[in-house]
């Protein structure tokens, strides 16, 4: 068991009512104890993704494996052995903390003497001790996302899957967050899946990256594979409107590997970018364009994420492939009821 | 299975218990009804009743009320027992909504993430969604009965002999009534994702359900074609039940078992279809 990797997916893909593809034939493993980060702009498929491999949607085709157990034929045994903290808030306003956890707990089959003790100690963990007996309602969106983690945890998994479990903390809500995390991976050993809007967060915790863009894995590695791959550092040199197309001066330059123009500003990946800058301005400035701007950046996952998709890396990009499969089936019933 | 249904079953109750206003509302609805519609429509057989006429008219205008109420003493003891029907399936309207705004606030999936069977899943709401019209069936039949004990009010008067079998088909109506309606609603609420939706869907059911019995309507004003609709009418059939072993079997064609069995076979086949249904929408996999 140990050598079997926490997650195995093979070829999983999933179309939406036989028109939209949602994830197309994607194939990766995350070995035992790793910190797996699916990153990728909304409608890319992630939560489709998650969905899947966590039991909660049937793939078109493919095989996902996790701790050993195929998910399409054993889903109930999988949820038994995951956590899933959901992107959105999924705890009972009305219920306390405590009862959320204990109801949590009766739906895993654990016994109601059991399921005190262990909310018990996840309230304490997750420092909610003080507030366990007030309805979740009461709670801050930290303390909720707190909440949401130990009801993920009730049932001891081995694989915790995170689906964008930060997003709408305050900065402090998120260190506190990830915080807890660590805490987790390096007493259990747990093995964490997290997709995630702030590429900072996943540089930090991820071990490992997969980034997927239209259902697609367009790069896997470490964080530092990954920024490596783009080629050094990235200077940015902005040029007056208007002024002519500087790239076939700056290609030839010792060091470049590749020049890319976006309105008006020249992105340039070179080797030692502080070096590269004076002379790329006197090239500029000897072929009669003034250099009105510049940036010099260590690569960072943002850049690894516009490399890789060709988008910034923003929220509320457009509909996600759930959304849009709920668009066509509300569409295809109003055609219905007109019929 | 019995660990989550117990765990789901017990956050429906604290949900219910943390919410004092709908108990008020679902109270005051009937006690509305049994005060100002029960007693609005009510009037005394005997002030109709000149004892001083002959006999054979006299004789004849009683069989003629006695038929007109099919054996309760009054409008009101008949209106109280189809109160009960009518409180059985009103109540059960909103069971459905709950697991709507559950899917809305995300506490659904939560519950659909874990290995919880579909059976607990529904087994619990059913329960919780359940006990609430029965317990208010036998609220308004207690209260209905205290308002025959205050001065001015009309009530409740049983004149047959109801005894512990008679009490038992009574209980038996009540729980198959409201059990086949919760079921339904429950049912419409898993695969409904909208409330307008399910509202409409809802009303869609109620009123015409309602409105083909003989719940609130005196027997002798429904047409032919009415009675007809109504004899089949689950409403009617748990109805019949109450009225027949309240003020005795005179007016009713069949004993009480048989409408229970009617009851029982409508309380069969609509929680076999939920049954069907709801395994489908509720698979582990979606």
């Amino acid at each position: 068991m140990a050598d079997t990797p926490a997650i195995q997916v093979e070829g999983l893909k999933k179309i939406y009512n036989g028109k939209i593809l949602a994830v197309d034939d994607i194939s990766f493993r995350v070995p035992r104890g790793e910190t797996f980060g699916f990153l990728g702009p909304n409608g890319a498929g992630k939560t489709t993704t998650v969905s899947m491999l966590t039991a909660g949607l049937r793939p078109t085709h493919g095989h996902a494996v996790i701790d050993g157990l195929d998910v399409s034929r054993d889903p109930d045994e999988v949820k038994r052995r995951i956590g899933i903290i959901f992107q959105e808030s999924t705890a009972d306003g009305d219920l306390t903390g405590r009862e959320n956890l204990e109801v949590a707990a009766g739906c895993f089959g654990i016994s109601m003497s059991e399921a005190r003790i262990r909310s018990r100690r996840l309230l304490e963990q997750m420092q909610l001790t003080d507030a366990a007996d007030r309805p979740a309602k009461t709670y801050s969106g930290g303390m909720r996302r707190r909440l949401e983690l130990a009801v993920g945890l009730i049932n001891e998994p081995r694989i915790l899957f995170l689906d964008e479990p930060t997003l709408g903390l305050d900065p402090q809500g998120r260190a506190g967050f990830w915080g807890f995390i660590k805490q987790l991976r390096a007493n259990d050993g747990l093995t964490v899946f997290v997709t995630t809007h702030y590429l900072d967060e996943a540089d930090e915790m991820c071990d490992r990256i997969a980034i997927i863009d239209h259902g697609k894995i367009v790069a896997t590695g470490t964080p530092t594979e990954l920024k490596d791959r783009l080629g050094g550092d990235v200077v940015s040199l902005r040029t007056p409107e208007g002024s002519p197309d500087v790239s076939g001066i700056l290609s030839p330059l010792p060091g470049v590997s590749a020049v890319q123009k976006q309105d008006g500003t020249y992105r340039v990946k070179c080797q030692r970018g502080e070096t590269f800058v004076p002379r790329a301005v006197a090239a500029c400035t000897s072929a009669g364009v003034g250099v009105i701007g510049v940036t010099v950046k260590r690569p960072s996952l943002d850049e690894v994420f516009l490399e890789y998709t060709g988008r910034e890396f923003r929220e509320d990009e457009g509909p996600t492939a759930t959304d849009r499969a709920v668009m066509l089936q509300r569409v295809q019933g109003q055609l219905r009821g007109r019929r | 299975m019995l660990r989550e249904l117990a765990a789901l079953t017990r956050r429906e109750f604290i949900k219910l218990a943390r919410n004092p206003q709908a108990i008020f509302t679902t109270l005051t609805l009937p006690i509305l009804y049994l005060l100002l519609f029960g007693n609005g429509f009510s009037f005394n057989v005997a002030q109709y009743v000149n004892p001083a006429l002959p006999i054979p008219p006299h004789q004849q205008l009683i069989d003629l009320l006695d038929d007109y109420f099919r054996g309760a003493p009054d409008y009101y003891s008949y209106f109280a027992a189809g109160m009960v029907g009518f409180v059985s399936v009103t109540a059960t309207l909103f069971i459905g909504a709950n697991v709507i705004f559950d899917k809305l606030f995300g506490v659904f999936r939560r519950t659909r993430g874990t290995p919880a069977p579909s059976a607990a899943v529904f087994g619990s709401r059913l329960i919780a969604g359940a006990t609430q019209p029965i317990l208010l069936a036998f609220f308004v039949m207690g209260l209905a009965l205290l308002f025959a004990h205050v001065s001015g009010l009309h009530g409740l008067t049983v004149t047959g002999s109801v005894g512990v079998v008679g009490a038992l088909q009574i209980i038996a109506a009540i729980v198959l009534l409201s059990l086949m309606f919760a079921t339904l609603f429950l049912t419409f609420g898993i695969l409904i994702d909208v409330p307008q939706t399910y509202f409409a869907a809802v009303n869609v059911i109620n009123l015409p359900v309602l409105l083909t019995s003989d719940a609130l309507y005196p027997w002798g004003t429904m047409p032919t074609w009415l009675r007809n609709v109504s004899s089949y009418n689950p409403v009617s059939l748990a109805v019949n039940v109450l009225r027949e072993v309240m003020f005795g079997s005179g007016a009713y064609p069949y004993g009480p078992g048989v409408y229970l069995l009617g009851l029982f076979a409508w309380a069969a086949v609509l929680i076999g279809i939920a049954i069907l249904l709801v395994r489908r929408a509720l698979r582990p996999l979606e």
